[in-house]
């Protein structure tokens, strides 16, 4: 099947071949996926100016059908992006080092929802849908070491081959799919969802990235934009309905087809997956057990040539001696 | 109001009726809503029912081309799967042929063609008025983890996608579309890519749309995944789905109509949809996995029903309420004459009887009722005076009666002897009658030193008893004084009864002589109950079973004796003393009378007056608050005379000759110096004896007979007796005989005239028949002339 890392040369490429710099203030930013409640922390902090006040001017442009976020990322469109742990680990692994600015989430999202009320565990060799632009690393994992032996099924869009009965189970995120699956009438219930948050895979997921390069040039204002951000977060725990008319501003500016509810919930679902477990706080900072655990799980997957490090993703490092490696990944 | 009700006849019938009426309204209105509603209904189902058909059928009509056309293409590219850029003659043509087509894609597999490298797809499109061809798969759009794509593959069979918003990047349009997609198989039946042919569904929303059976109903149309494709809130279509609003307000309703629809069944709801109460008629659309659903308000759907209803409703409570205040009207007008009546009725009976009544011309009920009451005011007038008169007669009787309770009262010995003026017996005796006048009786009198008593109970009560009491009471008086034996007082007192008892009544009798000088008790009972002697102890004395007075003219009643000894007292009652009833009709019994006599004894109180207080206490203690059943009647007599010692006895025994009388004159001369008498009082008893034995002497024996006449002479201290004893025919001078004036004076036996000489001079004269002897006492107190 196709992943991630297939398209990792060619985002590499382009990188290389555009060196240019962000100008002045400016800052883009762009979110991994289309707008919705993902990312009101986002809105919020540009909606209410917290990063104005922080004195960078940041415009918020949502990836395209020809635009995905990463490759706007690598041909400096924009500045920043959000990504989950296990991809920053495999782009990172792929070769393009990556500064965490900020961290949001403090859980795992992902659950298996299986069909026709049947623990999704029991399911051997069933065909489950994931999604085609990556983030079901923990699943093959997880299935690989419980040898469930899934048939994956990559899928573009949202939960329609589910739906349709196409599927046996899918996978999704408790903020989307999860609620999308109830909305199109699925019956949910608990025995036959399976959280990996509560089977030893609570893997951070969403935070914001910069290239290293980027960092290392702008630093200041990468860490002002992460604390407008965070600032922006926290107003949205606060004051979620007024969160909401701002997120269903910018869906609409989008032409999404959701709705107020849909939002609503996964804001909600967004919120609580910031709050760590053990702290019972946001905290807002990248774990360095859950990188490790992380890292050290796709790599016996062969995900990851190597451990990706904590430090790597956080700390300055040299960036040397990348291209080899890059080399490697493409054959598998 | 109650109040008002309750006191209107008129407004409680009328209630009733309309009341009666409402029910029978209700009924056959509830009944004809019930099933017109039921009939709307269905044709409301029928309707909608049909323009689901139609839609469906319309439809699907369209959607069939769209598979038949992509079933021929399928089956010309898996004959020609080799060639590559035939792939976009086909593509294109299937857009030719069909130009209400949107697009049609033919896509293979990655690599398929390996000199077309990783995305092989053939892309037709309406561009205007031509068809633009394309390879379409790229980087950006990554057709093989498309649905159309994915889905006729896991599900192993062709079918319609979730309808999609298709952004055309050239015209920067969207447009919603649903695909048809199947897979394309090699040779080998192998997959190797799919088929796609996509229909715009903007032709289908309006064809949804439109239908609008009702001026409020709308028409929605849902996806296989719920999502709203039609819906009059353009906001929601693409963006809800039917389940949005349920998953933060759950409603089951909404929730099953939801999955109905999903999984392609047709049917009927009724729900409540944003307030409003609603029908919702549903139909999958063919095999896209849509549905449609009429929403019909029910107020729409009965609009005309309810408007009817409400209608009819109206006029029935009018007429109903209309109807009320006729029948109030008409009733009170109808019983208007009633209420006179009633007010002429109450004058009457505060005591008007003369009272005009309202003369009613009407022969319904209320006139029968009028004429009625007339009449009952004339019977109630004559009644009233009748009543004055019987009330009148009444007083009177009552007055009569008094006087003859008094007169009965009166003809009881009312002078009781005692102790202080009798040195031989006490009596006392009380009549209580149950009612004014009675039927028991008793008597006493002294004659000759005997006493003669009688004790009665006259069959029945009141005044007919009474009446046949004060007869034996008189009769007993009569015939006593003739006769000195009970038996023989009785047979005739019988007889004379008997013969003139025209009623059939008859009297208990128990009569009795009491020898006074010797206590010897001679006794006749006739039916009555039996006395008690009180003496040493209680007993009952004991009594023959003859049958009472008044029946049988020739019945021979039985003479009884016995002894009383001083200090004895003879207790007589009636049956009201033993029959005397409680309130819980129990008696008073033989038993208690016993005892009560037993306990008097024993105290000392054998006294008459003693006695019968006692007894009439105990009585009334048993009988309480009880009327009287029966006369009440006891009469109790103690003897309580002292025999003196024997101090001279002395007898002489002469022929029936009167030549023997000088013998008989020295004999009575000697007895009377030895007792001590002067001599006119010796004269006068030796004249008694000479009259007494002489009539013996000449009447005793029949003539030419010889017999001897026995003189006995005896005394004590305070009494003298000479007993004359003969053996001739039975004859008893103390009782009068019709006086025979045929006979010369000469020959008139002693109880003529000669009695009265022996009565003068003596104090007492006592006949007894014993045997074949008569024995004649006649005796002469010392006491008085010494």
């Amino acid at each position: 099947m196709f992943s991630i890392k297939e398209i990792v040369p060619f985002v590499v490429g382009l990188l290389l071949s555009t060196a240019a710099l962000a100008q002045g203030d400016s800052f883009v930013f762009t979110p991994q996926w289309t707008a919705q409640a993902q990312f009101a922390g986002y809105y919020v902090a540009q909606e209410k100016g917290f990063y104005r006040e922080a004195g960078i001017d940041v415009t918020i442009e949502h990836p395209s059908a020809t635009q995905s976020a990463m490759s706007r990322l690598c041909k400096n469109e924009c500045q920043a992006t959000t990504m989950q742990l296990c991809q920053a680990l495999e782009i990172v692994d792929g070769g393009i080092p990556l500064v965490n600015i900020l961290q949001t989430s403090m859980n795992n999202a992902m659950v298996i929802v299986s069909a026709r009320g049947k623990d999704p565990l029991t399911q051997k060799g069933a065909r489950v849908g994931i999604w085609s632009v990556g983030f079901g690393q923990l699943a093959i994992c997880m299935a690989g070491k419980d040898h469930l032996d899934y048939e994956w099924i990559r899928f573009a869009q949202n939960v329609n081959l589910f739906v349709a009965g196409a599927l046996d189970a899918t996978l999704a995120m408790s903020y989307n799919e999860y609620y999308q699956l109830m909305h199109a009438g699925v019956e949910v219930r608990e025995e036959n969802v399976y959280r990996f948050c509560d089977h030893g895979y609570n893997i951070q997921e969403d935070g914001v990235y910069v290239t290293r390069d980027y960092y290392n040039s702008h630093k200041e204002q990468a860490q002002r934009f992460a604390n407008a951000s965070r600032k922006g977060w926290e107003w949205a725990a606060q004051h979620p309905e007024e969160t909401l008319d701002i997120v269903m501003r910018y869906v609409e500016k989008a032409h999404i087809a959701t709705n107020r509810t849909m939002q609503r919930l996964m804001l909600q679902e967004v919120l609580r997956l910031q709050v760590d477990r053990e702290s019972k706080k946001r905290e807002f900072r990248l774990r360095p057990d859950m990188v490790q655990k992380a890292s050290r799980l796709m790599k016996e997957n062969r995900m990851l040539s190597r451990e990706v490090k904590y430090e790597e993703l956080t700390s300055p490092l040299p960036v040397k001696g990348e291209k080899g490696e890059k080399g490697e990944k493409v054959k598998k | 109001m109650i109040q008002w009700i309750r006191r209107k006849l008129s407004v409680r019938v009328s209630l009733w009726v309309v009341m009666f009426a409402a029910v029978i309204f209700i009924t056959a209105l509830s009944f004809f809503f019930y099933q017109a509603r039921d009939a709307v209904r269905q044709e409301a189902i029928s309707r909608a029912t049909q323009i689901l058909d139609n839609t469906s059928l319309r439809v699907e009509s369209i959607l069939n081309r769209v598979e038949v056309a992509t079933n021929m293409t399928q089956w010309l590219i898996q004959r020609h799967p080799d060639n590559p850029d035939s792939m976009f003659v086909y593509s294109r043509g299937m857009l030719l042929n069909n130009p209400d087509f949107y697009n049609c894609s033919i896509a293979f597999d990655p690599y398929y063609f390996k000199d077309k490298g990783l995305y092989f797809s053939a892309y037709s499109k309406h561009d205007g008025d031509t068809i633009r061809t394309i390879q379409g798969g790229s980087d950006n759009y990554q057709y093989f983890y498309m649905d159309w794509y994915l889905m006729p593959k896991l599900l192993n069979k062709p079918c319609w996608t979730e309808p999609y918003m298709d952004f055309d990047a050239p015209t920067n349009t969207s447009n919603m579309v649903a695909s048809y997609c199947d897979v394309i198989k090699d040779r080998q039946g192998k997959v190797i890519g799919a088929i796609n042919t996509s229909l715009s569904l903007s032709w289908l929303s309006q064809t949804v749309s439109a239908v609008k059976p009702y001026p409020n109903s709308y028409s929605i149309m849902i996806s296989r995944g719920g999502t709203y494709l039609v819906h009059p809130d353009t906001s929601k279509i693409t963006r809800q789905t039917i389940f949005t609003q349920t998953l933060e307000q759950p409603d089951t309703a909404l929730t099953g109509l939801g999955h109905a629809m999903q999984r392609g069944e047709d049917g009927m709801k009724q729900m409540t949809i944003d307030g409003m109460s609603c029908y919702v008629f549903y139909e999958p659309l063919g095999g896209t996995g849509c549905s449609m659903a009429i929403v019909c308000p029910e107020s729409d759907i009965f609009g005309g029903f309810d408007r009817l209803r409400h209608t009819v409703d109206a006029i029935v409570v009018v007429g109903l309420l209309l109807m009320l205040y006729f029948f109030i009207h008409i009733i009170t007008r109808e019983l208007n004459p009633l209420r006179r009546l009633a007010e002429e009725a109450e004058t009457i009976a505060s005591g008007q009887f003369d009272a005009q009544l309202p003369a009613f011309r009407r022969i319904d009920e209320i006139g029968q009722l009028s004429h009625s009451f007339a009449g009952m005011q004339q019977s109630l007038v004559k009644y009233i005076e009748e009543l004055k008169d019987t009330t009148s007669q009444k007083a009177s009787i009552e007055r009569d009666i008094r006087i003859a309770s008094a007169i009965q009262m009166g003809m009881l010995p009312e002078k009781f002897p005692s102790k202080a003026d009798s040195n031989d017996v006490q009596i006392y005796a009380s009549l209580t009658p149950a009612k004014d006048v009675g039927g028991d009786l008793f008597d006493f009198y002294f004659r000759d030193e005997k006493l003669f008593f009688c004790i009665g109970d006259v069959s029945g009560k009141g005044v007919p008893a009474s009446l046949f009491m004060a007869v034996t009471r008189a009769v007993f008086r009569t015939v006593s004084v003739r006769e000195s034996m009970p038996d023989r007082i009785m047979a005739t007192m019988n007889k004379i009864i008997a013969d003139m008892n025209r009623s059939s009544m008859f009297v208990t009798l128990f009569v009795g002589v009491l020898d006074l000088p010797t206590g010897h008790l001679y006794y006749c009972n006739a039916g009555h109950d039996a006395p008690l002697l009180i003496g040493a102890g209680v007993g009952m004395l004991p009594c023959d079973s003859n049958i009472p007075v008044g029946f049988r003219p020739s019945w021979k009643y039985t003479l009884q004796e016995a002894h009383v000894f001083t200090g004895t007292t003879i207790f007589l009652f009636t049956d009201g003393l033993t029959e005397a009833m409680d309130a819980n009709q129990s008696q008073f019994q033989m038993e208690r009378v016993t005892n009560v006599a037993s306990r008097a004894l024993a105290q000392g109180h054998q006294e008459p007056r003693q006695l019968i207080s006692e007894m009439t206490e105990a009585v009334h203690q048993f009988v309480g608050n009880a009327e009287q059943s029966d006369d009440l009647t006891m009469m109790a007599i103690q003897y309580i005379r002292q025999q003196s010692d024997v101090k001279l006895r002395k007898t002489l025994v002469l022929s029936n000759d009167t030549q023997e009388v000088p013998r008989l004159n020295d004999f009575a001369t000697e007895v009377c110096e030895a007792v001590g008498l002067d001599s006119i009082v010796t004269m006068q008893v030796k004249l008694a004896i000479e009259e007494a034995v002489v009539n013996v002497m000449k009447y005793a024996y029949p003539q030419g007979t010889r017999g001897d006449v026995t003189i006995e002479a005896v005394s004590n201290d305070v009494r003298l007796k000479f007993t004359i004893i003969d053996s001739g025919k039975p004859f008893d001078p103390t009782v009068l005989p019709e006086v025979d004036t045929t006979l010369p004076a000469k020959e008139r036996r002693i109880g003529g005239l000669g009695i009265h000489i022996v009565r003068q001079f003596m104090d007492s004269i006592n006949y007894e028949r014993s045997g074949n002897l008569n024995i004649l006492a006649i005796r002469k107190n010392l006491t008085d002339n010494k």
